[in-house]
């Protein structure tokens, strides 16, 4: 069944169809990856997911409810989170600080809200320092974000949406910007929470996406131009024209 | 106990001996105004220009009803809570939507709009002339127009507001409002409705100003035109900066700095404003975090020394 669904969702900026009647089914407990040149209109679908702004026209269906323009801080209660392509976190906040307060904020109850201590919220700080162990934090979770390496911010920045304990996670280019080693790992997380999780993946390394992918849409200029397994993918030759090029060639 | 509250029981302890208690009180007063800022200030990230909306309205609204209905002194603090609280929904509303220089620029201009209907309206504000004949008031027998009594009142009301807004930063509250400070966006997108937070301050840090404001009034017997003016607004973000607006308490060490400095040097040397000037200059160029961070890093600095 598809947990997640976009029906002929478009975005436009201006004179500019960033995202154009898109429609989309994610299956749940799959790892769904988009991929797409630069300026594809990728990110711009997370943002429409995600309630970040309202679509032009179109609907968002979520475990069949509908969900088009619900604001973004609602978002994360209907258990959707996701990274950002550009590493957006609280740089003043200790890494643990970063979670908790993702966790806090999809937790059981806010009772206490503005009267009781942050420590004193067991099941809070236990997932907090649970979504550091899973992306391999732990040992700093004392650090500020803001002394930490990119590499690093990457991690956090996954660390946090796992924190907000989700359904659905939406992942926008997590290995943007690591190296080879860095990359290697944060494939390997990926992996580990495949299945855990629907993952919808955005990712610009084909090998990567080749390897983790159940299924993989391909947008261009805002629209999907194929969907597919894998394989389907490399031999589409829709695909190689617009995208893949000398790459899978 | 911790070393900032030993430090500040003394201060309350010693204070009356070193100035007028009049001075003494208006120093716990102030800052009390501050903590409500500072909530705006260095927590939200929120500079708001416009605190005296609260201050004056809680003065004027509690000092009329003191003055003509004599009502009891708990009561008179109760609803400067009140009406600070809620002038500061209003002027929140109105606000927390916009951001940068038009969201400064608002809290300026909605408080230059109370300002002036508290001028025009003398029948009720005694516009220029200020409302005057507030009576402090006498509570379980006590007689608080005793300067010395009437201090310990303002001390004891000071100390229970550290207490509470000490208890609001070290809540999910305080972490998440903090939060919308570091990254908006970021807060937004992890479940938090960041207007409606932000409103949540403003209620709060008008409250603190509404009961500064009424212990103003019951301390010097009137509530000037100027407790509702940019003035007011612009000495109370002043001090919190000056403090350093990066922590709990700052804005205490700010009031204390610039009421004490206000009434003893402006006595001796008229232009002592330029003085303020000169510290808010090294204050926003190389200390952003006022005096608790010079204060800090001159221990880190000794500790450094000693370790050597
Ligand atoms: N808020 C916005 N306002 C105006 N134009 C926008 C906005 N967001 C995105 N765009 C434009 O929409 C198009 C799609 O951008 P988007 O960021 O979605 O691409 P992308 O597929 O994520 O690319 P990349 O792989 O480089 O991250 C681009 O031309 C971009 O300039
Ligand atoms: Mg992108």
């Amino acid at each position: 069944m598809a947990i997640l669904e976009t029906k002929k969702l478009t975005k436009a900026f201006g004179a500019l169809t960033a995202v154009n009647d898109v429609s989309l089914a994610v299956e749940a407990g799959t790892l769904h990856s988009i991929i797409g040149p630069n300026g594809a209109g990728k990110t711009t679908l997370f943002n429409l997911l995600t309630g970040t702004f309202p679509p032009s026209s179109g609907r968002i269906l979520y475990d069949g409810r509908d969900i088009t323009g619900t604001p973004a801080s609602r978002i994360a209660h209907l258990g959707l989170a996701r990274s950002y392509q550009r590493t957006t976190v609280f740089p003043a906040f200790s890494l643990l600080d970063n979670v908790w307060t993702a966790a806090f904020a999809t937790g059981n109850s806010w009772s206490g809200l503005m009267w009781r201590r942050t420590d004193r919220y067991p099941e809070v700080t236990e997932r907090a320092r649970q979504a550091l162990s899973d992306v391999g934090l732990s040992s700093k979770s004392n650090q500020l974000a803001r002394e930490i390496s990119h590499g690093e911010h990457r991690q956090l920045e996954l660390a946090i949406a796992l924190a907000a304990a989700p359904r659905v996670l939406l992942l926008d280019e997590p290995a943007a910007g690591l190296s080879p080693d860095e990359t290697r790992k944060m494939v390997a997380l990926v992996r580990a929470l495949k299945g855990r999780y629907t993952i919808v993946l955005i990712e610009h390394k084909m090998d990567i996406i080749m390897s983790v992918s159940d299924r993989i849409s391909v947008m261009h200029f805002g629209s999907l131009i194929a969907e597919g397994t894998p394989e389907e993918i490399q031999k589409n030759p829709e695909v190689r024209r617009a995208y893949l090029g000398g790459v899978a060639a | 106990m911790k070393r900032p509250f030993i430090l500040i029981l003394v201060s309350i302890f010693l204070l009356p001996l070193v100035v007028r208690p009049a001075i003494a009180s208006e120093i716990w007063i102030f800052a009390i105004f501050g903590l409500g800022l500072n909530l705006l200030l260095g927590y939200t990230g929120l500079l708001s220009f416009g605190q005296s909306t609260f201050f004056g309205s809680a003065a004027y609204v509690a000092g009329w009803l003191l003055k003509f209905y004599g009502i009891n002194a708990f009561l008179a603090l109760g609803i400067g809570v009140g009406v600070g609280a809620a002038s500061a929904a209003l002027v929140g509303y109105l606000c927390v939507q916009r951001s940068g220089l038009y969201f400064i620029m608002l809290t300026f201009a909605l408080n230059q709009l109370f300002y002036f209907t508290a001028y025009q309206w003398t029948s009720v504000t005694g516009g220029e002339d200020g409302m005057p004949g507030i009576p402090r008031p006498v509570l379980l027998g006590i007689d608080f127009k005793d300067p010395l009594v009437y201090y310990a009142f303002v001390s004891v009301l000071f100390l229970i507001s550290l207490y509470a807004m000490k208890r609001i930063v070290e809540s999910p509250l305080g972490k998440i409002l903090q939060a919308i400070r570091e990254n908006e966006i970021r807060a937004e997108a992890v479940g938090y409705n960041v207007p409606r937070f932000k409103l949540l301050a403003f209620i709060i840090g008008g409250a603190f100003s509404g009961l500064a404001g009424v212990l103003y009034a019951m301390l010097f017997g009137i509530v000037p035109l100027e407790a509702i003016s940019f003035v007011f607004s612009g000495n109370v973000v002043f001090a919190t900066l000056i403090g350093g607006s990066g922590s709990l308490y700052g804005p205490v060490i700010g009031s204390f700095v610039f009421i004490w400095l206000s009434e003893s040097v402006s006595t001796l040397w008229a232009r002592w404003p330029l003085l303020l000037g000169m510290a808010f200059v090294i204050v926003v160029l190389f200390l952003r975090g006022g005096i608790v961070e010079a204060w800090s890093r001159f221990w880190l600095w000794r500790s450094s020394k000693q370790k050597n």
